[in-house]
């Protein structure tokens, strides 16, 4: 963490993603584990009822209503993940330390090779379904592609949500101690 | 590849009386880094240990070792290893 060369910004988004208010969310595996399941059930579900809302011939409005009342939930999710993460993706680099960078680094390599095993799954599925006849391959491949270009989105933030670890045990004992000097 | 890094920096921040937060704040790191490096499961740069040592006026084999630290008792009263 190289504090020298943080913005206010900066400094104001490393507070927000190191607030403790919001630990009983995520202080345990389970809860981490919940918050990412919750997130992609609720991703999958606006995702559809967006897909619905524009394939539909009548716009249905409740589709709109039901979007932005998930939306809330939603948002909580994303919140509480990147809590639990202390901000690992949404921090910049320069307010992240050599251990942060090199979990983010991890993340996204993960992230990359799940994300290329289901954008082949889908290719494989679009395919198949095209050589079984009809318009399937020109029906299906913009929907298709929605639904792997959000998960691309926020793979890294499901990845970073399950690869969080629990908080060290805390020394709350020690806090108000003094310091030594750096020589 | 990684090799386990045996670290005393745990009971030196007790003994010293510095909490993580002063710690990670002093030498650039996140206070999860000191929790994390405390228990073994990340060790840190060569950079981060020689500030972490440079903290506590110590050298870095004092708190960083690759061969598991003898029990302190052992080394105050001389107890040969058996």
């Amino acid at each position: 963490m190289t504090t020298t060369r943080m913005t206010g910004y900066d400094r104001s988004m490393l507070r927000l993603m190191n607030d403790p208010r919001g630990r009983p969310l995520y202080a345990t595996a389970a809860r981490r584990r919940l918050a990412v399941a919750a997130h992609v059930a609720l991703t999958v579900a606006i995702g559809s009822l967006m897909t619905y809302f524009y394939l539909a011939k009548a716009e249905p409005m409740w589709a709109v209503v039901a979007v932005a009342v998930l939306f809330l939930p939603w948002a909580v999710a994303t919140g509480a993940i990147n809590a639990a993460t202390r901000g690992l993706l949404e921090l910049r680099e320069r307010a992240l330390d050599e251990r942060q960078s090199a979990e983010r680094s991890r993340v996204l390599a993960v992230s990359h090779r799940v994300m290329t095993l289901l954008l082949a799954a889908a290719v494989a599925g679009l395919l198949i379904a095209g050589a079984s006849g009809g318009d399937a391959l020109t029906a299906y491949a913009a929907p298709l592609l929605v639904a792997v270009l959000v998960p691309h989105w926020l793979m890294p933030l499901w990845v970073a949500g399950l690869m969080a670890q629990d908080e060290p045990v805390e020394d709350e004992g020690l806090a108000g101690w003094p310091r030594p000097s750096v020589s | 590849m990684s090799e386990q890094v045996h670290n005393r920096l745990a009971m030196v921040r007790a003994e010293r009386k510095v909490s993580r937060q002063s710690l990670a704040e002093a030498v650039g790191a996140h206070y999860q880094t000191i929790g994390y490096i405390e228990r073994g499961q990340y060790n840190p740069s060569l950079d981060l240990a020689l500030k972490i040592a440079k903290y506590f006026g110590l050298p870095v084999e004092a708190l960083f070792s690759l061969e598991p630290f003898r029990p302190l008792t052992d080394e105050v009263y001389g107890r040969k290893q058996p």
